[in-house]
């Protein structure tokens, strides 16, 4: 029944599993209020192993952390990057656009990084309009 | 604990463009405004105005429309309440963006601290901003949470702990915000000069129960701090049921529909002589047990209705929705029901939405109540058109509906 609100059985079913049933929420869902989830389109992290079409399970609850994968909020789309505080290291991605820094969390610089060199680094400045929205914390990938 | 402009910040959650531009929320089937972000407020669109008049923008600002998607509300109010549940599992849910804690054995600065916290939390697990009041009763605490909502210094939360601060709270609430003071009274009352809840409190309560009844002398008891109104839940029947077994055994959908129609309509009638509200509405079909030799079947579905309801027709229709899904031929079926479930009090639905849409529930109510009594004669003169299987169908209108963004797999946010 899509979306119809109608499912099948009676008014609030008894949620009991039974025991030995592994339950893949369990697993995969630490805070079942602040999870939710995305789906990735196009290739900005393909070198992390994250692809098209994959389904991210993403974590509201979570303090963002250096070099979590996290679905951004910015310049009006969501965007998934790598947090850095660092800033992308020596030899690695050019840095695209430095502007002033901007105190988003605590008092540290903030990057947005990608898993695909066709992306630069982002250094988030007053210009964009950003958040973080939530942070991975599982990837499910369809294989067959 | 209010969510603030519930309906518009869901629809933020997912769309943080969205944030900070005027948003309205649309009723069902795209009627009316039924929420407002603050910005529209400030632009002065006001509740309850019809689509076809809305403006598209105002001072140049483009206003964003929404139909109502009540499953991606009811979804974030269930992950709201789960987080104050959490946290104070006395929870009385009062509504889909409301509900009341019981914070018995905390000091006043523990209270606060708490519900600071869990204004924090919520804001940030679910993307809802939210308000809580803390008073010594259930109308005092929503005195207080308008003003935690107004005014940005209280971090989101307004304690009223002394006699000086609700007195001075009262008057400046107008008698009309205070919860439990229906559309119907106010004017009453201030044409008596009651225009404040101060006016009122400072009335005595002999006049209240000679002017309002119990109901008016439990509301003042409660702004003078006497925690006095129970929780409605508990006295409130869980489910309603109505089912017959057939003299003969049924095996088409035409005649099923027709008795289902009945059930519901029974269903919808004790709802409303009880006053109350159902989200959910059931229907099961069975084959006669006792009849080894015929083929078996036992199906049951539930429909959830987006609004709750105690609307013949809506319930009837939900009835069928369940039934048509079920039916499958080739069944000599037996017996038949439908269950009402998961009921509120009707005055719990958010105040918002049906102040302005109450003269429509009205309307509707009073076709229920029509058909009431001529069906009350028992030969059920009078059924809604929608009883014709496949009729109701039709869709309802959302030209502006957001995705399912939590709760289908084909609608999730899109990560680029």
């Amino acid at each position: 029944m899509a979306q119809a609100g109608i499912h099948a059985g009676f008014p609030s079913p008894a949620q009991d599993y039974m025991d030995g049933i592994m339950d893949l929420n369990k697993e995969l869902v630490r805070h079942p209020a602040a999870t939710f989830y995305g789906r990735v389109v196009g290739d900005s992290m393909v070198n992390a192993g994250v692809d098209e079409g994959d389904v991210l399970v993403i974590d509201k609850s979570l303090e963002p952390q250096e070099g979590d994968m996290a679905v951004c909020f910015i310049d009006g789309e969501f965007a998934l990057k790598f947090i850095s505080f660092k800033g992308p290291q020596k030899g690695g991605q050019e840095a695209h656009k430095p502007g002033v820094s901007y105190n988003i969390l605590g008092c540290k610089d903030l990057w947005l990084l990608s898993g695909n060199p066709k992306y630069k680094p982002i250094h988030i400045t007053e210009g964009n309009d950003f958040t973080v929205w939530g942070i991975v914390t599982y990837v499910i990938k369809k294989i067959k | 604990m209010d969510c603030n402009n519930f309906f518009v910040s869901c629809e933020r959650a997912f769309q943080p463009q969205l944030e900070g531009r005027p948003v309205v929320v649309l009723s069902n089937n795209d009627g009316c405004v039924v929420a407002r972000s603050n910005e529209s407020k400030a632009l002065g669109m006001k509740m309850g105005v019809p689509y076809y008049q809305l403006r598209e923008s105002a001072n140049g600002r483009r206003i964003e429309v929404r139909s109502s998607n009540y499953t991606l509300y009811g979804d974030l109010s269930r992950r709201v309440m789960g987080i104050l549940r959490e946290a104070c599992p006395e929870l009385q849910v009062y509504s889909i963006d409301e509900a009341f804690m019981v914070l018995d054995g905390m000091t006043l600065d523990q209270a606060r601290e708490l519900c600071r916290g869990l204004v924090r939390k919520i804001r940030r697990w679910t993307g809802i901003p939210v308000s809580i009041g803390i008073a010594s009763s259930k109308t005092l605490a929503k005195v207080a949470n308008h003003f935690a909502k107004k005014y940005s210094g209280y971090r989101g939360v307004c304690v009223i702990d002394t006699d000086e601060k609700r007195l001075k709270a009262l008057q400046l609430t107008p008698i009309d915000d205070i919860w439990g003071i229906g559309w119907r009274c106010a004017p009453k009352l201030q044409k008596m000069g009651v225009n404040t809840a101060l006016d009122f409190v400072q009335r005595p309560s002999a006049w209240v129960h000679k002017h309002m009844g119990i109901t008016g002398v439990r509301t003042w008891q409660e702004l003078q701090g006497e925690d006095v109104i129970e929780e409605e839940n508990h006295e409130r029947r869980q489910t309603i049921c109505t089912s017959r077994s057939f003299a003969e055994t049924i095996p088409d959908l035409d005649e099923l529909t027709l008795r289902i129609s009945d059930f519901a309509g029974i269903c919808a009638h004790k709802l409303r002589k009880e006053h109350s509200l159902a989200y959910e509405v059931c229907t099961f079909i069975q084959t006669n047990p006792f009849r080894k030799d015929l083929p078996q079947y036992y199906p049951a579905a539930t429909t959830r209705l987006e609004m709750p309801s105690s609307n013949t027709p809506q319930i009837v229709s939900a009835a069928l929705r369940a039934l048509e899904s079920i039916y499958k031929e080739g069944f000599q079926y037996k017996r038949a029901g439908v269950i009402i479930a998961n009921i509120i009090a009707d005055d719990a639905v958010q105040g918002d939405l049906f102040d302005t849409e109450e003269e429509q529930r009205q309307k509707a109510d009073k076709v229920s109540e029509l058909m009431d009594k001529f069906n009350s004669s028992g030969s059920n003169m009078l059924r809604v058109a929608s009883q014709r299987p496949g009729h109701y169908a039709e869709g309802i209108r959302r030209e502006h509906c957001s995705p399912l963004f939590s709760t289908s797999w084909e609608d999730l946010i899109k990560v680029h």
